[in-house]
């Protein structure tokens, strides 16, 4: 039995759904997997996961381990659940042949809910930023944090779905609070959504505190991660960020929580070449690999701007690594396309102003004003390129040295590599 | 980064939350089933089989049955939420190497609506999914009996598995309630939940003759229930099974005792190990483990069942 967890390096779409795939097929150092827990973000992941016979499905709150008999899904009490995205989802794995996907669903009970005010909300404040725009997906994640912060106790959470007097008095309070700081919302009346949120309530488990740590008790547990280090809301380049915490940090807290502190082995997810969906500094950007690279499951998305394509940044990816505290092994995915192309190369410095950097150092978590800084740096920043001599599998583990111990030249679990050992990690006495 | 590709209008949310199938993990009976979940059925059924294979070549069936009626009150939702950790610690501890767990639950045949639920043996967390479609009965008669004859019946005949057929190595039966059997099992009872066709009763005795030849067979009391202790429903089951009975203080430790028994059974572990094991865990249970283990640990001298390869005996 081995606890994994899983983040991406980048800026998020590096494949953590095919990862975590084929971790949940049992292929990976823990064997059979019991269970998917997500520890960040909430329904605006887009995770895809193709079955060797061609289906598809693009997991945003369920676990990628899904398509995998009897792997459950936990959302953990980091999670930002939206009932409303989640039963398309279910319907949409239902379509693709999963029926028991709620069967398999625990949702922590105080877990955040992103309710359409949140939504709502988010999209007024996008489009008055106008230009400006932080490249938010519009589905009111940010918005959820936001409310928490300013008012935790009045904030709507899972538990609160099985309790319809509680859940109208917040959704009411949260309404009018936004209303009156935005302008009446577009958003559907109260009494709707404890209906809508009432029936999910029926249909999925809501699990107590305790309930993490049977879980990892039970079996080997896969720790699903979203988005990616560089958009951390504290460690990437803000404002370009996610209002969520993306390194193994979560994880760390929950896995000490549970009281199995340091047990989950960490996997650094990676293509062999860099993408960004959405604005912000992206310092390999080659308007031809966008050009050429198009991505089968990314588009420019209405609120969240264009999908981005450059050369693998080894500066970022390093500074991803510090960031989220290193990492036991790397993922290398899409391995098929830097094969079949010569005009990728790799970036080793980056030349500011004449001055050579190969390393950004890290912050402590919480200091914005350097962040921002950081971001000024990086738009000003042009790349050192070098070419990919050795390939891109020894490029990267040369480079890094950190072990790559999974290749993916596709997207099943078919097409997945085992290169390398992941170690697991000793329970500290 | 993603972009919001599922959504829902509010209005259809609802609807859909009703119509998607399934229901909370636990909550087959929650959600008003009544009848028994049709994976459960035993009716029909030939036989529920754990058999060998490429990756469990030495398969070892571990079936665990729990009285599923009211004077139990609030412990079988606690087993159904405790039970999901049984694999798992079975093979971190290294108390059996290829498990197959089947869980199952007994009612009462002359007044349940669901007085007996069989799962399949499984090697994989399959075997939770019974678990949650298990319906809890509530009901429960006052009088001290359940169907345990009943489910002992179909364990003793209507399974088959391959750790005693092919390996001459019985199995374990683990039963945790806290009532009697019925003195006989009822020839149209059998008839009517399991569509065997016997000519007679079977006498309560004759049963447990029969089924422990495959099963090393156990009763756990959990205290706190409503015939805890009970002087008269210990005696019967110590008249049964011997030994073989369980009290136990701390419920939240049913899969470490069911684990530990295994282990003690497979010479996996001595009692003292075990018991290491338990504090390790933070089980109160300690004392009450160690109380009724520590017979069955003396009385089994190199285990029940002592022809353990070496390879199957993993210590950590």
């Amino acid at each position: 039995m081995t606890h994994v967890a899983v983040v991406d390096l980048g800026y998020g779409d590096a494949g953590k759904g095919t990862v975590v795939d084929w971790l949940s097929s049992g292929a990976g150092p823990g064997g059979p997997v019991h269970a998917v827990v997500r520890f960040n973000g909430g329904a605006q992941a887009a995770h895809n996961v193709v079955t060797p016979d061609g289906r598809h499905h693009v997991f945003a709150q369920l676990g990628s381990g899904t398509f995998t008999a009897g792997v459950r899904t936990h959302l953990s009490r980091f999670m930002l659940v939206d009932p409303l995205a989640l039963i398309a989802e279910v319907d949409h794995l239902a379509a693709v042949g999963v029926t028991d996907a709620l069967e398999r669903l625990t949702v922590d009970r105080r877990a955040l809910l992103t309710t359409p005010y949140h939504a709502a909300a988010n999209r007024a404040r996008e489009v008055a930023r106008g230009e400006a725009r932080h490249g938010s997906c519009g589905m009111g994640v940010g918005e959820t944090v936001a409310y928490a912060l300013a008012h935790a106790d009045d904030a709507p959470r899972a538990g609160d779905c099985g309790d319809p007097h509680t859940l109208r008095l917040k959704l009411a309070r949260l309404r009018d609070r936004l209303a009156g700081e935005l302008g009446p919302l577009p958003a559907p009346g109260v009494d709707a959504c404890v209906e809508a949120f009432g029936a999910f309530a029926a249909r999925v488990t809501l699990a107590d505190d305790a309930y993490l740590g049977r879980l990892l008790r039970a079996g080997s547990v896969v720790f699903e991660g979203a988005q990616g280090v560089l958009l951390d809301e504290w460690h990437g380049f803000h404002p370009y960020t996610t209002w969520s915490t993306t390194t193994f940090a979560n994880v760390d807290t929950l896995l000490a929580e549970a009281g199995a502190p340091g047990t989950a082995v960490r996997l650094g997810v990676l293509r062999t070449y860099a993408t960004r969906h959405g604005p912000g500094p992206f310092v390999t950007e080659d308007a031809s690999l966008t050009a050429a690279l198009p991505d089968r499951h990314n588009g420019h998305g209405r609120w969240q701007g264009a999908f981005r394509v450059g050369h693998l940044d080894l500066v970022a990816v390093r500074y991803a690594i510090e960031a989220c505290g290193g990492v036991d092994g790397l993922a290398l995915t899409h391995l098929d396309v830097a094969a079949g192309r010569d005009d990728l190369r790799v970036c080793r410095a980056y030349d500011l102003g004449g001055r050579r950097a190969e390393r950004l150092a890290p912050g402590p978590a919480g200091d914005l004003d350097r962040q921002a800084a950081l971001t000024r740096c990086l738009f000003e920043a042009r790349p050192v390129y070098g070419r990919m001599e050795a390939g891109a599998i020894e490029t990267v583990a040369n480079e890094l040295d950190v072990p790559v111990v999974l290749g993916s030249n596709g997207p099943t679990v078919l097409d997945k590599r085992v290169l390398g050992r992941l170690l697991s990690r000793p329970v500290p006495a | 980064m993603g972009s919001g590709r599922w959504s829902t209008d509010v209005y259809d949310a609802a609807e859909r939350y009703r119509a998607a199938r399934g229901t909370s993990a636990f909550a087959y009976s929650d959600h008003g089933a009544t009848t028994v979940h049709p994976g459960l059925n035993p009716f029909g059924v030939r036989a529920r089989e754990s058999r060998d294979s490429a990756e469990h070549p030495a398969s070892l069936a571990i079936a665990v049955l729990f009285d599923v009626t009211g004077s139990m009150n609030m412990v079988p939702r606690v087993l159904q939420t405790k039970l999901p950790e049984l694999l798992g610690l079975l093979l971190r501890k290294g108390y059996a190497a290829h498990p197959q767990i089947l869980f199952g639950a007994i009612g009462d045949a002359t007044c349940d609506r669901v007085p007996l639920q069989i799962g399949q043996f499984e090697s994989d967390n399959r075997m939770d999914d019974d678990l949650a479609r298990i319906v809890l009965e509530g009901g429960g008669g006052g009088q001290k009996t359940e169907s345990y004859e009943l489910a002992m019946y179909f364990m003793a005949r209507h399974t088959s598995i391959d750790c005693l057929e092919r390996h001459g190595r019985r199995g374990y039966l683990f039963m945790i309630g806290d009532e009697m059997p019925y003195p006989r099992v009822r020839a149209g009872e059998v008839r009517s939940i399991i569509g065997d066709r016997l000519s007679e009763h079977i006498a309560v005795e004759a049963i447990v003759a029969e089924l422990t030849t495959r099963y090393d067979v156990y009763y756990i009391l959990p205290e706190g229930t409503a015939h805890a202790g009970d002087r008269q429903v210990l005696d019967r089951w110590r008249g049964l099974l011997g030994q073989n009975v369980i009290q136990l203080d701390d419920l939240d430790a049913v899969c470490e005792t069911v684990a530990l028994t295994v282990g003690l059974g497979e010479d996996a572990i001595d009692l003292d190990e075990g018991l290491d094991h338990l504090r390790e865990y933070g089980s109160g249970a300690g004392r009450s483990v160690s109380r009724a283990l520590a017979a069955i640990g003396a009385g089994h001298g190199g285990g029940t069942n002592s022809l353990v390869p070496a390879d199957r005996v993993l210590r950590l």
